[in-house]
């Protein structure tokens, strides 16, 4: 207590002093936090990489970045979120590169014509892997789905069970790839889920959640009368797939029908629409993708003993039907360069 | 699912004992955000709001009404506003603090200042009327009785203080928009526990579950005790 009192009176003493002293070391501490973060946000060695779910939850990043880290001495911060979120962190300039996997929005998102003041959002497309949709569900399978079924015939049989109230379609409802994968099957026989079992949420369940929480509820769902399905790509199923022994592969690809393929791109956001973005640093990470040793390193990645990914730069038109163009390739010559002499 | 779980408390002490980098970092993210902020809006909210409490105005009825209202504002629709004023597309995007923990501290800074100073301003007018006029007879001027008042309702002042902590440090939707939930950066208990459901690690993700509660249990009961000395 003796050397409270003295303490005491040299701050009534000095009252204005001490608040001021106070407010220059916290105004001072909270300015330094900020402009931290600032400088931290212009640094050329930390882009930003937002993609989907199933490239992050699945490991396959946490095994690819320290290794391009490793080589390049860039880092990256992911966002893992669904594709229509990682296309709208792109476009709002608040992601430096992104890596998802819908098609037709990435074609939109480097399209001239659907850009912003001309602009497109993001520059050079490149495949980077691919997998396949596959849908599951239980054993009892209402819907009475058949090996060899065509994905045409399989999603026909989907909608009549689903019409006549033998199961629940469980939709992921997020705007991810996957549900767009989904909207575009039913699209294929003119069904619009949405409108058509708007009164049936029993039937037709959008759980607006990820991947692996639509699985479990679809895994839940073994009520006789209406039995769960759901469309999972491959690489989460994989990771899940022994945590929910009764759900089973109902119906895959057949061969010769590319519906149900799953490419994944990467596109690096325009740095003329967004001059602050790290176009460099994000071309060195594209360019570490699409090499040789970024191929052999997301060819061997394994979990459960399982291929999630496998590689298709430059083959992609061969293996999922892209249409990409020898420029399109060659564009990322100089960014592999880099990477030539690393072995996995 | 009980095996699940007992594994998750295991598996959270091996964690913790082992000193495991990453769940160490998550610790630190999580208080060094909710810590700052909390105090932070203490620091701004405790003055305005025991005067609101002390002085009689035009309008402080209206002033009440919405102090009360933003106790009361969605985390998440606050991780939203944040996220658009602060996205390189809106108004404050030149600073490129989206996605790093000041966003975050800017976020629950705001959730707890209604919190705080709510809770000020009730403390302050539920303390005893006649207290305030022995006080004024005794012939202290205003700042003098303000300052008596504060004293007076410490114990409800912490409260408030701690109901704006506990909500910053458990509150998951702000953040995750915010922060992103990025890994080493700014991943929080809560950000890491969902990422963990989500990859289907529940051991991992029960683990910081049981971290976060006993972190919380000890931070209160160690606050219990010093309200009590302070009587």
């Amino acid at each position: 207590m003796s050397t409270r009192k003295p303490l005491k009176q040299l701050i009534s003493e000095h009252k204005t002093a001490v608040i001021l002293a106070l407010i220059i070391v916290v105004g001072g501490s909270i300015g330094t936090y900020f402009a931290i973060d600032y400088l931290n946000a212009q640094n050329p060695e930390k882009i930003t990489l937002a993609t989907t779910t199933s490239t992050y939850d699945s490991g396959l990043l946490d095994y690819l970045l320290p290794k391009f880290t490793e080589q390049t001495g860039i880092q990256i911060k992911v966002l893992s979120v669904g594709t229509g979120t990682a296309i709208q962190y792109g476009k709002d300039g608040n992601a430096d590169v992104i890596l998802v996997h819908s098609r037709s929005r990435e074609d939109d998102f480097v399209n001239v014509s659907l850009g912003e003041n001309g602009l497109p959002y993001g520059i050079h497309r490149a495949c980077i892997m691919f997998n396949d949709f596959i849908i599951v569900g239980h054993e009892t399978n209402p819907a009475n789905l058949q090996s060899g079924d065509s994905i045409t015939t399989v999603i026909t049989k989907l909608r009549n069970a689903i019409d006549t109230g033998n199961m629940t379609f469980y939709s992921r409802g997020d705007d991810s790839g996957t549900h767009s994968k989904e909207k575009a099957l039913w699209a294929g026989i003119g069904v619009v889920p949405a409108t058509r079992w708007a009164n049936q949420p029993d039937k037709y369940t959008e759980t607006g959640q990820g991947m692996a929480a639509t699985l479990l509820m679809t895994y839940e769902d073994v009520d006789a009368a209406h039995e769960g399905y759901t469309i999972v790509d491959r690489g989460t199923w994989l990771s899940f797939y022994e945590d929910y022994i009764s759900l089973n592969i109902l119906a895959e690809s057949i061969v010769g029908e590319d519906l149900l393929l799953n490419p994944y791109g990467a596109i690096p956001v325009n740095p003329v629409l967004h001059p602050h973005v790290k176009f460099l640093s994000a071309c060195r990470f594209v360019g570490f993708l699409t090499s040789p040793y970024g191929q052999t390193l997301i060819n061997a990645y394994r979990k459960n003993n399982q291929i999630l990914f496998h590689a298709s730069f430059g083959t992609c038109n061969h293996n999922c039907s892209c249409s990409t163009t020898t420029d399109e390739i060659t564009i990322w010559t100089p960014f592999q360069a880099e990477f030539a002499d690393l072995i996995v | 699912m009980a095996n699940e779980i007992i594994e998750g408390i295991l598996e959270g002490l091996r964690l913790i004992f082992t000193f495991d980098p990453e769940v160490w970092g998550v610790i630190e993210v999580s208080f060094r955000v909710s810590l700052t902020s909390t105090l932070l809006a203490a620091l701004i909210a405790l003055p305005i709001g025991s005067f609101i409490g002390l002085r009689e105005f035009k309008g402080k009825k209206e002033v009440t009404n919405l102090i009360n209202t933003f106790m009361g504002f969605p985390p998440v629709v606050m991780g939203l506003v944040i996220y658009l004023l602060l996205s390189r597309s809106g108004p404050f995007g030149v600073l490129g603090l989206l996605y790093s923990t000041s966003a975050m501290i800017i976020a629950q800074f705001l959730l707890a200042v209604p919190i705080i100073m709510g809770t000020a301003k009730a403390a302050i007018e539920s303390v005893d009327p006649t207290l305030k006029e022995t006080v004024l007879s005794l012939g202290a001027n205003e700042r003098q009785l303000w300052w008596e008042l504060i004293k007076h309702s410490k114990k409800s002042i912490i409260a408030g203080f701690l109901v704006a902590f506990g909500q910053a440090i458990s509150e998951v939707g702000a953040v995750m928009i915010v922060g992103g939930n990025i890994r080493w950066e700014t991943r929080t208990f809560t950000t890491s526990i969902v990422l963990q459901t989500r990859m289907g690690e529940f051991g991992m993700a029960i683990a910081l579950g049981v971290i976060l509660i006993t972190i919380a249990f000890i931070v209160n009961y160690g606050l219990t005790r010093l309200q009590t000395r302070v009587d």
